[in-house]
């Protein structure tokens, strides 16, 4: 892939209001006629509508994208020259982890990154709480991300609440690999950037979002980006959940998939649901991150398997 | 649109017939969507070939040029035939160029003129996704090739933008001065399917001479007899900025109506200058070459170089803004030949001075990279942190964005450059090929001094016009050489100005009670340099009497018979008693009583040591104070010191004994360096 794409596909990922699942079956038609997304952006609107089967409002659309090229050069420019990387899903350095765990229906079309891009090959965890985190979710978090550091797995992280920062901490400490996802664009996180410099210049961080540039937070991206958080790790612990936050609504979402998810098992004392989570088939683990072994004979074979 | 169509509206618009063919061909390529190098001398009519199309397009035509004074001309040209153009420059206010900016975005423009640094910019970044954009263009199109003769890193930026253009918007380059090697070095760097057109580089209207000299005397004196007698108004380069002033002041000595031009001066002045320029009013205008360059004045006379430029591009560039009406114009290029102790050409020195100091120390470029590693800094801070001058800096910086290993990131409104993960070693052998180039080309500079064939057929040939022609008029061929003779009159009256002529300290500010002083001498002076050596760095003794007779020159004739009530002097930092000295000696002869109270709060470092002005200027910083305030309330005094170099000493010191209440403070030193060559 070459540089000179890119500008098209920036076109192709923002278009507004067409769902990723259009935008990626647009890919895949390219991909298996032989076509680069510059022949798409040059075919005639009849093509588009006959062979990608694009409805009125979405050949509207993308005609209005179209017309933007220019101005999306101006912006890969930029942000190239910043050091960041931008990768269409069809470049080898994009994540093999995120494309399968979200496939076409919802792994981005471009993540925009900066950092070391094989950190995204490597096997991966990410441990995932509520907002009112307790000392005991915290504690586990550095568990985990201790025996990840061990087992040299890398762990993938928000920004966003106590836990993040938990974890953030404790790759610093045990001096792990991790993958920063952002809860809006990558051009707007300076500050973070300034506090990463070390470990992003080492090799040992590399940061992702998949929104447009200059997005600044949002509630909304910030769910948004819980999404690549699982979609980028092979493996997904939960601190604590409780029945009302985005946290629970997810882990229910992937059970339901049948993945596998670890889940803290609290004390009765602890106001939170990891308990309905374990009893919903999420995998009990203890504080530090290992399979309870009340959990019985399916759990243990597990639990051999847990850090491979 | 057929060529027919075309002339109709071009009638119209601008008010000419017809297009030449080439214009036609490259007009009729852009409006096929193709991206087209047009290389053409200068008086061609290359800016047509993108004025036109753009008034034809829908959208906005963008034009990245590095002159501007060039898009200050054709913006008003074209305002006058009511295509609406403007321009986004350091020249005008921030307030400006937003307003340009905005008028871009609502679709009010057609034409928009910037420099190509402003894609560093994030005002104009964020605005590029707002406008509709129908054409880009790159003027002056070599700089983007680092084997061009005038490179410039900010089209590097321009460059991988045109890469990352849709692939059927058009894109014009164009130059006046592109050897073969550059031709292609620009094609293969813009697109593999560029197509190029080449014109003819020949200028039939060209004077072109060369005087040999053995004196550097020469040169002043030859202008001096010969400047009123070239017919109309020019402009003289000269190869350093102080030499502007220098060549400036001796004209206006002898009569001529002169000024000087250099980077240095402030954005208003040279304004000025390049309007006086268009406007006569001067006979010449003395300039380094930061001058000439995107000028559109049609009727520039001659030009004359005092220095050789560093190739025969570069001089077939400079001289190109000459006798664009097609009238004859004279041409002269003089050239030191006299020899050092070393066999070495006066005149070749300079030219090898600066391709020897173009680039930095491997050493200084390690330092860069260590102390990013360490953190993100700014340009500020990493001259702050390595101790370097801000021009190593800025191509230390440079020459890491160009290889990769480090990037220019933006951090709200200011920028930090950050090492890259992954980044490659540094590549010293692109640095080694570009100076050998560097030396050939200077090489071929002499040659065109010494040849006794046509000057202006080495010059087409040179530049890869191979088109056959006959080539005359220069002192070769079919015109007279141009020869040295002096009167005595002359003579006796460089020596008396030579005499009279001390350089000024610009210190005057409106926040302290300091006003401009004046120098005996420059640092270059050697017999001055060499004094000030002996003493301050040899065990000399004393500053010797003839420095001592010099200053007092200077001051009489700065300060006349202007009244004083102390002379106080900078306190030393390592020359020991050298100034208070030689401050008690000024006292004496002029008999201003003298003060010893002027004291230092801190220790700081010899100013010699920091290379660059913001480490001086913070080395002083609150260093001085006056110990017996009520002595100088009220009072007038002279600050001397021997060496004037950024004047962050005498500035501070200036600001210190303000807050005293002096009623003005006079600066007096030995000597100015220029450039900081101390």
């Amino acid at each position: 892939m070459m540089n000179e794409e890119l500008a098209y596909w920036l076109a192709l990922a923002h278009v507004p209001n067409i769902k990723i699942k259009t935008k990626n079956e647009i890919i895949v038609r390219l991909f298996e006629r032989n076509k680069t997304i510059i022949d798409f952006f040059q075919l005639d609107t009849s093509i588009w509508e006959k062979d990608f089967e694009l409805n009125k409002t979405e050949l509207e659309l993308f005609i209005d994208a179209k017309k933007e090229l220019p101005n999306y050069a101006f912006m890969v420019e930029d942000l190239l020259e910043q050091g960041y990387n931008i990768l269409p899903i069809t470049s080898s350095d994009y994540s093999p982890t995120l494309k399968k765990n979200l496939g076409r229906t919802y792994a981005p079309p471009v993540i925009y990154t900066k950092g070391n891009l094989q950190i995204m090959k490597e096997k991966s965890i990410a441990i995932l709480g509520s907002q009112k985190v307790n000392n005991n979710s915290l504690q586990f978090a550095d568990n985990v991300v201790k025996n990840a550091s061990a087992n040299h797995k890398i762990v993938v992280s928000g920004v966003a609440n106590r836990i993040d920062k938990q974890v953030l901490d404790s790759v610093l400490k045990y001096k792990e690999q991790s993958i920063i996802v952002l809860p809006q664009g990558i051009a707007t996180f300076q500050t973070g950037f300034k506090k990463h410099y070390k470990q992003i210049i080492s090799g040992d961080v590399l940061v992702i979002s998949t929104f447009y540039p200059k997005s600044t937070w949002s509630a909304q991206l910030a769910m948004q980006s819980n999404a690549i958080i699982y979609g980028l790790a092979s493996e997904i612990y939960v601190a604590d959940s409780n029945e009302e936050d985005g946290t629970w609504s997810k882990v229910m979402d992937n059970l339901r998939k049948g993945k596998t998810i670890y889940v803290r098992e609290s004390n009765p004392k602890e106001k939170n649901a990891n308990n309905i989570l374990i009893s919903k088939g999420g995998k009990a683990v203890d504080i530090f991150g290992k399979l309870n072994n009340t959990a019985g004979k399916e759990d243990d074979e597990s639990q051999k398997t847990l850090f491979d | 649109m057929n060529r027919r169509e075309a002339e109709k509206k071009l009638k119209t618009i601008f008010g000419f017939d017809h297009f030449y063919d080439e214009q036609w061909n490259t007009i009729d390529l852009l409006f096929q969507g193709k991206k087209v190098l047009l290389i053409e001398k200068t008086g061609f009519g290359k800016s047509l070939c993108f004025q036109f199309p753009a008034t034809q397009f829908d959208g906005l035509t963008i034009i990245f040029s590095p002159l501007i004074a060039l898009m200050r001309d054709q913006v008003k040209g074209l305002n006058e035939k009511g295509i609406n153009a403007k321009y986004i420059n350091s020249e005008q206010t921030p307030a400006e160029n937003s307003q340009t900016i905005q008028d871009a975005i609502d679709g009010k423009l057609k034409i928009l003129y910037i420099a190509p640094e402003r894609q560093e910019n994030q005002e104009w970044i964020k605005a590029t996704r707002m406008m509709n954009l129908s054409m880009i263009v790159i003027d002056e199109a070599h700089t983007i090739s680092v084997w061009g003769h005038d490179f410039r890193p900010a089209f590097r930026r321009i460059i991988n933008l045109v890469k990352l253009l849709p692939q059927d918007l058009p894109v014009l380059a164009t130059t006046a001065t592109a050897t073969k090697r550059v031709q292609e070095d620009i094609e293969k760097q813009i697109s593999d399917d560029i197509q190029t057109i080449r014109g003819e580089l020949i200028r039939d209207n060209f004077e072109l001479y060369v005087i040999k000299v053995n004196y550097e005397d020469d040169k002043l004196l030859w202008l001096a007899e010969n400047l009123s007698a070239i017919e109309g108004n020019g402009i003289i380069y000269t190869g350093t900025r102080a030499n502007t002033e220098i060549y400036s002041r001796w004209l206006e000595f002898i009569g001529a109506k002169t000024t000087e031009y250099n980077a240095g001066l402030d954005a208003n002045s040279r304004k000025e200058i390049e309007n006086g320029l268009m406007n006569n009013e001067w006979k010449a205008v003395i300039s380094t070459n930061a001058l000439g360059m995107g000028i559109d004045k049609s009727d520039i006379r001659f030009i004359v170089h005092t220095q050789i430029p560093a190739s025969p591009i570069h001089y077939y560039q400079e001289i190109g803004r000459a006798g664009r009406d097609g009238k004859p114009s004279k041409l002269i290029l003089f050239y030191n030949s006299s020899k050092d102790e070393n066999g070495i050409e006066e005149d070749y020195k300079l030219p090898k001075s600066f391709i020897d100091g173009g680039r930095p120390s491997l050493k200084n470029y390690i330092k860069v990279i260590e102390a990013l590693k360490q953190e993100q800094l700014g340009e500020r801070q990493i001259i702050k942190a390595t101790n370097l001058k801000q021009t190593q800096v800025k191509v230390i910086r440079a020459d890491l964005i160009e290889q990769g290993i480090v990037r220019e990131v933006i951090y709200g409104r200011s920028k930090k450059y950050e090492y890259q993960f992954n980044a490659p070693e540094l590549n010293s052998t692109s640095f080694d090929e570009l100076r050998n180039l560097k030396l050939k080309e200077l090489d071929s500079m002499l040659e065109y001094i010494n040849i006794s064939s046509s000057r202006m057929k080495f010059l087409c040939d040179y530049l890869g016009d191979d088109s056959h022609t006959e080539y005359k008029n220069c002192d070769n061929t079919t015109l007279d050489k141009l020869k040295i003779n002096p009167k005595n009159e002359t003579k006796e009256k460089l020596l008396e100005f030579r005499e009279s002529y001390l350089p000024e300290l610009s210190v005057e500010s409106k926040y302290s009670k300091l006003v401009d002083g004046i120098a005996s001498s420059y640092y270059g002076v050697s017999s001055v340099k060499n004094a000030l050596y002996r003493s301050k760095h040899e065990d000399g003794g004393d500053f010797p009497d003839f420095l001592l007779r010099l200053t007092l020159k200077a001051f009489r004739k700065k300060y006349g018979q202007e009244q004083f009530d102390l002379i106080i002097y900078v306190p030393p930092t390592e020359s020991g008693d050298l100034v208070k000295n030689f401050a008690e000696k000024l006292s004496q002869v002029l008999k201003i009583p003298i003060s010893h109270n002027l004291i230092k709060t801190g220790v700081s470092k010899p100013q010699r040591v920091l290379k660059n002005g913001y480490l001086k200027k913070d080395n002083v910083a609150k260093k001085f104070t006056y110990s017996q305030p009520k002595e100088i309330l009220g009072k007038s005094v002279v600050l001397f010191d021997d060496i004037f170099d950024s004047g962050a000493t005498i500035i501070e010191i200036g600001s210190a004994l303000s807050k005293f209440k002096v009623a003005k403070i006079s600066p007096l030193v030995i000597a100015r360096t220029v450039g900081g060559d101390i």
